[in-house]
């Protein structure tokens, strides 16, 4: 009678230590699903980053293209093109972009030229953009905006030097997205006679840069008013045209 | 003999567990399988060295001026020491662009993990790209 009892005993030791067992792999699965998890996640946010940094360098070059004169429907192609691309590719699941350019003033198709004649321009693109993506691995929607702007602030002053000839400067100011930047590409112009002239050696022409966003260009010429116009053709260093045009005063 | 037969099956169920640990202590010493965890964690850190240069276009212009050996280069900074990389691009009709080969060593036989990049350019006419860069571990 005893012996059963015992029997009966190490029957439940045994039972524990199959349970303990098992309950030790289900754990050890548990885990390294965790970590797999964890790691794919982190794949998932990389994935969409490179679709916004995708979306963000196509809306550049293409209001680089539509400021250096390209075709007003440009931003639109591109971005459809770049949609199409991505809904053709099965990563992580099925992918659908959809996109819509800024119609409300001042954007035309999502785009802003506005180069005027009181020391401002602006080059502006605006779209707004809705990411989905939905599969096996993950249903995700992500929405964000690209408005990238270049803009260009001048201001400028003349001195007489002697009878015939002045001391001009322009002070420029390149801004993306309003935040200091470099040109890749400055040229002055100033207006004598209607006829938009280039300074050059001839005219002791510099150029000054501070290495945070503002230019001092500086020239010498001959004008017989007090106040001269001159413009400023900027090309940023993403390529983006810009210009802007002010009266020069005397000081 | 009702004693026996129970301890008959204790040692029968000794015997069961015995067979199970034998199991789980041989599975133990196997060559191990893949480690996917450690093969995603390559996969990111793909993704982001791509993403590092594609920041301010880069890639893309890498890629528009065939500059194999720079995108070969960069990848080599960028990428942990220890990574075996073969970077494969195409344009966007399914076309290979690199007419030279852009890795840093030999992928054969290894235990390789494939990123696909969708790369497009800053430059005015705007170019798109499937990038594909596949890592294995050295050693």
């Amino acid at each position: 009678m005893r012996q059963r009892a015992n029997s009966g005993q190490i029957l439940l030791i045994a039972a524990f230590i199959m349970a303990s067992l098992l309950l030790s792999a289900q754990i050890y699965v548990l885990e390294v699903g965790k970590t797999s998890e964890e790691v794919e996640l982190d794949s998932l946010s990389d994935f969409i980053l490179s679709i916004q940094l995708g979306s963000e360098n196509a809306v550049i070059g293409s209001l680089a293209n539509i400021s250096n004169g390209g075709a007003s429907d440009t931003l639109e192609l591109n971005l459809e093109k770049w949609a199409s691309l991505i809904g053709d590719q099965y990563l992580y699941g099925k992918n659908v972009l959809n996109y819509t350019l800024r119609d409300t003033a001042p954007y035309s198709s999502g785009i802003w030229l506005n180069w005027g004649v009181n020391g401002h321009g602006f080059s502006s693109a605006y779209a707004s953009f809705s990411h989905r993506l939905s599969g096996r691995e993950a249903d995700v929607s992500h929405s964000y905006i690209m408005n990238v702007t270049t803009t260009l602030l001048i201001t400028s002053t003349n001195r007489r030097l002697n009878e015939n000839t002045r001391q001009v400067n322009v002070t420029i100011n390149v801004l993306n997205e309003a935040e200091p930047a470099t040109a890749g590409q400055i040229t002055i112009y100033y207006l004598v006679s209607n006829n938009w002239l280039i300074p050059d050696e001839t005219n002791n022409y510099t150029l000054l840069n501070y290495g945070n966003g503002t230019y001092l260009a500086s020239f010498i010429t001959a004008f017989p008013t007090e106040s001269v116009e001159v413009s400023a053709h900027i090309i940023d260093h993403r390529g983006i045209y810009v210009q802007a045009n002010a009266t020069s005063t005397e000081i | 003999m009702f004693d026996q037969k129970g301890q008959i099956r204790i040692i029968e169920s000794f015997l069961a567990i015995a067979v199970v640990f034998s199991a789980v202590l041989v599975s133990a010493t196997f060559p191990s399988a893949p480690d996917l965890s450690k093969q995603e964690s390559l996969a990111s850190i793909g993704t982001q060295a791509l993403i590092k240069l594609d920041t301010n276009g880069t890639l893309g212009n890498m890629i528009l001026g065939q500059l194999w050996c720079d995108i070969k280069t960069a990848l080599d900074i960028l990428l942990p020491v220890g990574v075996s990389f073969n970077l494969t691009i195409y344009d966007e009709t399914g076309h290979l662009v690199n007419s030279e080969v852009i890795q840093n060593s030999n992928l054969l036989g290894r235990e390789a993990v494939s990123v696909q990049y969708l790369c497009s350019t800053r430059s005015q006419t705007v170019h798109f790209f499937v990038v594909r860069l596949q890592m294995a571990w050295m050693g």
